[in-house]
């Protein structure tokens, strides 16, 4: 192993043949460089506890390997505490597995396209509660399932107006199928309706769970990943709200602003004051408006050059 | 963004907003016109992109600073940053998702609220290539545009159909009412109508007459 060449991890994340602009990856599997699942293993104690100070440095410096890409990150986002044995993962690998299927249950009952294999990309009620016939909508439900979608809300209706936190998560259904359908499509994994249905199942029901954040665009990039790696789609559920306590912050929404606009007021503020000579050269190109609300678009600006 | 460029000169700089729900093709709109580029694989559009581009408008170099947001409604919450300034707006819907030129009302309402009343706004379905799965006539969508007098034009920023005009209408548009602004300010500044005035050069305003300056801080 030692001395072979730097390999490219492309083909663990194949590309679609007709997607011809898309830059290759720069991650390098590097022989004694990156963890490989031989060093990873020998990490573990007979029981399974980890000692994740030996892998950290290598991680740094040369990355994982794409084969045990999905199992490292659990570690690595705080699943599992790496002190816990074999047996004690996975005790609560199968209680959040089942912990994911309730939620997921939950939210077939309300709109059982969730769970399905398929999913939409129109609205299917209003924001007062009323069923949308969208035609597009039928044509995405019709097979597979026997109700169309209109008929289900009318059935969900039937039982009283709908509750608000149950509209609040509908009205988020096809905008999260519309960013499914334009997440990492490059890759040829989502070539596949079932990984596309897997996204936004993902999706649905953690906007049901954290109802505070529900969905927000961007949030599809970030489930992506989890996705491909664990094939588990449970599993991939957990890496991915472990991933959102920590950027939830971000996502969350008031009347007047959208969370990661607190974090772009910290960077207005220090760029302000320790970067002089960026912030003169954005004023003189009329770009610098020392309002917090116009820095994300200077950010924009800066990364473009 | 790398379009953008410091060194161009330009006589006016106008900023331009791209508005519509969440997936009507504004990024690649975008996109055809300032780098003519187009990709089916493109993402949706986290927080706020630009992209700007330069046109000869009679003897003028006019160039457009366009600004792209997300279609989320979430994103709302920013808009009076993203509408500030701005003298001309694309308001985009999907010919092949009726829903999205219902909600053209509610983007028009939105943007007449937070923008100068002389804003120069089209009307834009987008996708006109699909043409077998239409479910916005060209018709409704006229008399829509007539009736809320802007302007509309269909598009397939795919099929590079009709982007360049769009925008260079607007373009144009705008360059008009900014020089007859000049003119009547000019000529008798008493006669302008109130509330008709197009605020170039302003504190806030990105959109300005290049020699004005919105940059002398």
């Amino acid at each position: 192993m030692w001395g072979a060449p730097a390999e490219p991890a492309d083909s663990y994340y194949e590309v679609r043949p007709e997607c011809t602009d898309v830059p290759k990856t720069r991650f390098k599997i590097k022989p004694g460089k990156t963890l490989s699942a031989r060093k990873w293993q020998a990490a573990f104690t007979p029981e399974g506890q980890l000692d994740i100070g030996k892998t950290l440095s290598r991680i740094h410096r040369g990355g994982i390997h794409p084969s045990i890409r999905g199992e490292v990150w659990e570690f690595l986002l705080g699943c599992y505490e790496p002190k816990s044995t074999f047996d004690e993962r996975e005790e609560i690998r199968q209680r959040r597995r089942l912990q994911y299927s309730a939620w997921k249950e939950e939210c077939h009952q309300i709109f059982p396209v969730v769970g399905s294999g398929k999913f939409i990309t129109a609205p299917v009620v209003t924001e007062d509660g009323q069923p949308i016939q969208d035609p597009l909508v039928l044509q995405e439900t019709n097979s597979g399932i026997s109700a169309s979608s209109s008929k289900m809300v009318k059935e969900l209706l039937s039982h009283g107006p709908l509750d608000k936190k149950v509209i609040q998560w509908m009205l988020t259904l096809h905008q999260i199928g519309l960013d499914v359908i334009r997440t990492d499509r490059t890759l040829v994994f989502y070539e596949k309706q079932e990984n596309l249905s897997k996204l936004w199942d993902i999706l649905a029901v953690y906007a049901w769970v954290d109802r505070d954040v529900g969905y927000c665009q961007g949030m599809s990039d970030l489930c992506s990943p989890m996705i491909i790696l664990l094939e588990n789609e449970a599993d991939a559920f957990w890496c991915f709200e472990r991933l959102m306590r920590r950027l939830r912050g971000n996502f969350r929404c008031t009347e007047s602003s959208v969370g990661v606009e607190t974090q772009l007021s910290n960077l207005a503020s220090i760029t302000q004051r320790h970067w002089a000579e960026v912030t003169i050269s954005l004023r003189s190109e009329c770009l610098w408006s020392c309002s917090v609300e116009n820095f994300h678009f200077v950010t924009h600006y800066i990364s473009g050059r | 963004m790398a379009a953008y460029r410091a060194d161009e000169d330009y006589d006016y700089l106008y900023k331009v907003v791209l508005i519509g729900d969440s997936g009507v093709g504004k990024s690649n709109l975008l996109s055809r016109f300032t780098r003519n580029e187009f990709s089916l694989e493109s993402k949706s559009t986290i927080g706020v992109e630009f992209a700007t581009r330069s046109i000869r408008v009679e003897d003028k170099i006019v160039k457009a600073q366009i600004w792209d947001t997300a279609g989320q409604e979430r994103y709302r919450a920013i808009t009076s940053a993203y509408y500030r300034g701005a003298v001309g707006a694309l308001l985009v819907y999907d010919v092949t998702r009726h829903v999205t030129f219902e909600n053209v009302e509610r983007w028009l309402k939105e943007l007449r609220g937070h923008t100068d009343s002389n804003i120069v706004i089209m009307l834009v379905g987008n996708k006109a290539d699909l043409r077998h799965l239409c479910a916005v006539s060209t018709e409704d969508a006229k008399a829509f545009a007539e009736r809320e007098n802007t302007f509309f034009m269909e598009t397939s920023a795919l099929e590079s159909m009709n982007v360049e005009n769009a925008f260079t209408e607007v373009l144009t548009q705008i360059y008009h009412v900014v020089s007859r602004k000049a003119l009547d300010i000019g000529g008798d500044p008493a006669a302008l109508p109130k509330g008709q005035t197009i605020n170039v050069g302003g504190k806030d305003d990105v959109s300005a007459v290049k020699k004005v300056g919105c940059c002398n801080a």
